[in-house]
């Protein structure tokens, strides 16, 4: 049984980097909003996880979940999880409450909206982090750990994610769905998968496109790179 | 036998886990069981008959997850599966008394406004389910964690079907569900619509659930279910925690609670139910009555009417042109500023009003209550003088409002009640009748009487009924102050019903209005007064209501007052760089200043032409920040802010302008939209912002918008710059669909395209006009694009 999480803090300083901050000052008045949009949010983020163990199996099709329907595709994904015998299939949200807190900072002004959603971007990422270690005590901290990789990280298709939510449970443990169009709901959540090895597992590199803000970096909209 | 005479019964036992059954017959995860009802069926009917044999009086056929949504790839239809599964059961239970009960479960989407299922389409799916399940003798709604589904799916049973309901939501250890429903709120709000049985189920064990089904009891005199999990999963061999034995022990200790029906949840099997109903043999059922509080809820809010709650009046155009203007022009933002606010201001409760000539009120009236409650907590009361939009405004409600209003004439007793009674609401009765407002409080009363027997013959709970003696102005009539409030007393005291109260027209005609404002509400108050109508930003109305409180120990160590007032006023003077003597607009727009900007605004147009001000201090100061971003020298959340603040400048020159009955100038109408399929759209809202502090009308169509209705509404407006945003990769083909059809359709427009995951080639390719590559750039491009090719607009 895994403890609760609970996040006392947001990582403001991801927030502003996802904002597009090189750093530099922020002005008083903009630390303030994120004052006050940090504190609307830890009162309203519920983190949630789920996860399960699954032996899988490479073969010609891909990377074969055992006991599911699920087969990861992809090139990207296999090399992750080259090496490894089983792999952990998380979930992790913010619950709904976070949405609306966002929701009605956008009808009352998009700075704070914007902010709020930054530091939420934020959050979501210290709750996989904390999750992750969880896991990592639960099933065992004497195994070797993969970092955790998305759907739609690489080649890693999001089209997965209605399968990955119902072998996860994800629906009824979590409250996690998913959209026609592979948006996951509520917004700010996100499914990882960690391979276990027996053995060591070589690092490897990161790099944009395995990056849960991919899509809405600032950096990466001017071509740049946060340098992370 | 049938559902009601089972009830008979001291208790009533439920079956187990289907899912967990399937999974030990080979069952992967991930796989549709529903398939099996019609390829094994003979495992159901097996699985069904060990349920019987453990002494189950209700078994859940095999549809849970039946909807068409979920069964879109099994090759089988939502009747064909439905079907199958209630004969399956049907089977099982030949030669027993025991029930089939159709099992439905979640779409598996989330509704609006969250997910982007609406409450209509939901309602719909369900309706095909309750119809293929028609053979069954019980509708469960099981494992819901979303309110507004269920009250889909009630209203969709109730409506197509005379089964019996019984419905049970998922509660975590924190006492809510996922969405945050808290379990006053499902009481308050499943009580009303008239199902026959609540409770709870999955989640969590029987140890854990222990609170949860205690606060349910509390909140119910309907019969309660409960079927709990065996514990957690293992994440590893997804066995649960706990066996039957333990299960049925923690079982025993929710039997005083008054639970009526047991069963169990994921992990269990026939043993377990066999062990529950071991243990309830012999036992007698005991149920408590409680007194269920007057309340009204959202899923998050219940607020009981246990002393004065606030209903603030603002979302009302009578009276006020800039919320005309803003109804007319479909600008939901608007009304969302003002519940916000008024929240803020202390509002425990919003009426909604929307009536307008000129508008569709039915269908304005819903979208309103779905957005308001898309982004504040506080129950709504409708406020309509159309049973038609009152009916509306009900259904797509989420959880237990306020009807404003029923009165003692015939014609409004017949069509409003039945409508308060169906939905379970509360209603205000106004003390009126075919002959006017009486002039005695004796007459008034009698009216209120009438409409409380009335009510109450139909079934609504006395505590529903909250009756308005109705202001009338004193300086037109001075007696008449006096009656309003006699009259509230004996209501009060003599039919013990709640009071609700409109108080601002005592004062009408009079200098210094809220003078008399807060000292007739004082002595309402006095008189018993639950709910006064007021705005709720007039401090001082707001703050009679809180000394009142303190005064009567309602506000217990006065906290609630001392947090209102006993700090220094947050606001963004307190937390921002103090704004040096004698600023300028330039210098609120640079720091971020919105109350100073708007402040700043309204004294220049003392003496400013408001073109002046906007051609001659905004735009040149928004140019600036738009040019030191493009720089690199401030980042997107400064030039944001400073757009926020022209934008709340803007706001002020609007109502200057609504006051005077001028229009603003328009530099050219522009459509904005989300596409189909996409929800994110704080990328819009920021581009929006801007195009309108450069002069340009929005149409903002919002998010996940059809194709179609972007190709009619740039035709019907005719509007000549599109402008589409996307933020995945799976969505990018909604915007080169949308752009098709307005090529196909022969929209004369230009179209511009933004979003992260788009690139100029890509924009091209998909035959947009226009890149934007951010916020500042949109502005460019429309610059552009109505000089060069639409300079009149």
């Amino acid at each position: 049984m895994i403890e609760p999480i609970r996040l006392e803090r947001l990582n403001r300083k991801d927030a502003f980097r996802y904002m597009g901050h090189k750093g530099g000052g922020i002005s008083e008045n903009l630390l303030a909003i994120a004052d006050e949009c940090e504190t609307a949010l830890l009162k309203a983020i519920q983190p949630r996880m789920v996860y399960r163990v699954f032996d899988i199996e490479k073969n010609e099709n891909g990377v074969e979940i055992k006991n599911t329907p699920l087969i990861f595709k992809g090139r990207d994904i296999a090399n992750h999880l080259e090496g490894c015998q089983r792999a952990v299939l998380m979930c992790v949200t913010l619950s709904s409450e976070t949405d609306k807190v966002i929701r009605s900072y956008e009808a009352c002004g998009m700075e704070k909206a914007f902010v709020a959603d930054a530091l939420a971007s934020a959050a979501v990422e210290q709750v996989c982090g904390i999750a992750e270690m969880l896991i990592q005590k639960d099933v065992g901290e004497h195994y070797n750990y993969t970092w955790r990789f998305s759907p739609g990280y690489g080649d890693f298709p999001l089209e997965v994610q209605r399968d990955f939510i119902k072998v996860t449970d994800a629906a009824k443990r979590i409250g996690l769905s998913v959209t026609d169009t592979l948006i996951l709901i509520p917004r700010k959540s996100v499914t990882a998968v960690m391979g276990i090895s027996e053995t060591e597992i070589p690092p490897k590199r990161r790099g944009c496109s395995c990056c849960n803000m991919r899509e809405k970096c600032e950096f990466r909209k001017g071509g740049n790179h946060c340098g992370f | 036998m049938d559902f009601k005479k089972l009830l008979e019964k001291d208790f009533v036992s439920l079956d187990g886990a289907m899912g967990t059954m399937l999974q030990a017959r080979g069952l992967k995860m991930g796989e549709t069981p529903e398939v099996l009802n019609i390829e094994k069926p003979e495992i159901l009917t097996e699985i069904h008959k060990e349920y019987i044999g453990a002494g189950a009086d209700i078994i859940y056929a095999n549809t849970f997850g039946a909807n068409r949504y979920k069964l879109k790839d099994c090759g089988y239809s939502v009747k064909e599966i439905i079907e199958s599964g209630i004969q399956n059961a049907k089977k099982a239970c030949e030669g027993t008394d025991t029930l089939v009960a159709l099992d439905i479960g979640p779409i598996g989407q989330l509704l609006e406004p969250t997910g982007s299922l609406t409450f209509e389409e939901a309602y719909d799916i369900y309706k095909e389910e309750i119809l293929a399940g028609k053979d069954c003798d019980v509708i469960v709604l099981e494992t819901m964690t979303d309110l507004y589904e269920l009250k889909a799916a009630v209203l969709a049973a109730k409506e197509n079907s005379d089964k019996p309901v019984i419905c049970t939501m998922t509660f975590e250890d924190n006492m809510r569900t996922f969405t945050g429903c808290c379990i006053s709120s499902m009481a308050l709000t499943l009580e009303g619509l008239g199902v026959d049985a609540v409770g709870v189920n999955c989640s969590l064990g029987p140890k854990e659930l222990f609170p949860v089904v205690e606060e349910l009891c509390r909140w119910t005199n309907l019969p309660v279910a409960i079927k709990p999990n065996a514990g957690l999963p293992d994440p590893v061999t997804n066995a649960y925690s706990i066996r039957a034995e333990e299960f049925a022990v923690f079982m025993e200790k929710l039997v005083p609670l008054g639970v009526k029906l047991f069963g169990g949840c994921c992990g269990t099997n026939p043993q377990f139910i066999a062990e529950t109903n071991k243990m309830l043999k012999g036992k007698k059922y005991v149920r408590v009555s409680h007194q269920i509080p007057a309340a009204c809820c959202t899923p998050a809010k219940t607020v009981i009417i246990d002393r004065p709650r606030i209903i603030g009046e603002r979302i009302n155009p009578t009276g006020k042109k800039r919320f005309k203007e803003a109804l007319l022009a479909n600008d939901i933002d608007y009304i969302l500023g003002q519940a916000i606010e008024q929240v803020k201001g202390g509002a425990d409760i919003l009426d909604v009003n929307v009536g307008l000539p000129g508008i569709d009120e039915k269908e304005v009236m819903g979208r309103t209550i779905k957005a308001v409650q898309g982004v504040v907590d506080v129950p709504l009361q409708v406020d309509s003088t159309t049973p038609e939009v009152l009916e509306k405004a009900l259904r797509v409600y989420n959880g237990k409002a306020i009807v404003n209003s029923v009165n003692g004439e015939e014609k409004s007793l017949q069509t409003v009640l039945p409508l308060v009674k169906k939905y379970g609401a509360a209603v205000v009765g106004l003390c009126l009748d075919e002959d006017g407002i009486p002039k005695t409080s004796e007459g008034r009363f009698n009216i209120a009487k009438k409409i409380m027997e009335r009510a109450m013959s139909l079934g609504i709970r006395k505590e529903d009924i909250y009756i308005d003696c109705l202001t009338l102005t004193v300086s037109a009539e001075q007696e008449a102050a006096k009656e309003t409030l006699n009259a509230l007393e004996r209501v009060k005291k003599e039919l013990g019903l709640k009071t609700v109260l409109g108080v601002s027209n005592i004062s009408f005609g009079l200098p210094d209005r809220v003078k008399i404002n807060s000292n007739f509400l004082a002595m309402a108050l006095t008189k018993g007064l639950d709910l006064p109508i007021i705005n709720p930003n007039v401090e001082e109305m707001t703050a009679a209501v809180r000394a009142y409180n303190v005064l009567m120990g309602h506000d217990l160590n006065s906290s609630e007052y001392i947090a209102a007032y006993g700090q220094e006023k947050s606001g963004e003077a307190a937390h921002a760089i103090l704004p040096k003597e004698n600023i300028d607009l330039n210098y609120a727009l640079e720091n971020g200043l919105k109350a100073e900007g708007a402040r700043l605004t309204r004294e220049l147009l003392k003496d400013t032409d408001p073109m002046a001000i906007i051609n001659d201090m905004l735009i040149p100061a928004l140019d600036k920040t738009g040019s030191e971003f493009e720089k690199g020298k401030i980042f997107l959340p400064q030039l944001i802010l400073s757009a926020s603040v022209a934008q709340s400048c803007f706001e002020v020159i609007k109502e200057h302008f609504a006051q005077k009955g001028e229009k603003s100038v328009s530099k050219g109408k522009i459509i904005l939209a989300t596409v189909k399929g996409d929800i994110h759209d704080i990328g819009k809202n920021i581009v929006k912002v801007l195009l309108e502090n450069y002069g340009y009308e929005v149409i903002d169509l919002g998010k996940d918008v059809d194709y179609m209705t972007v190709v009619s509404c740039a035709l019907e407006n005719n509007v000549h710059l599109v402008g589409l945003s996307a933020l995945m990769t799976t969505t990018l083909v909604s915007m080169e669909n949308t752009i098709k059809l307005l090529h196909e359709n022969n929209v004369d427009c230009k179209v511009m395209v933004g979003g992260a995951v788009l690139t100029p080639e890509y924009a091209e390719k998909i035959g947009a006009d226009y890149y934007a590559k951010d916020a500042k750039e949109s502005c460019d491009i429309a610059k552009r694009v109505f000089e060069e090719f639409y300079p009149q607009g």
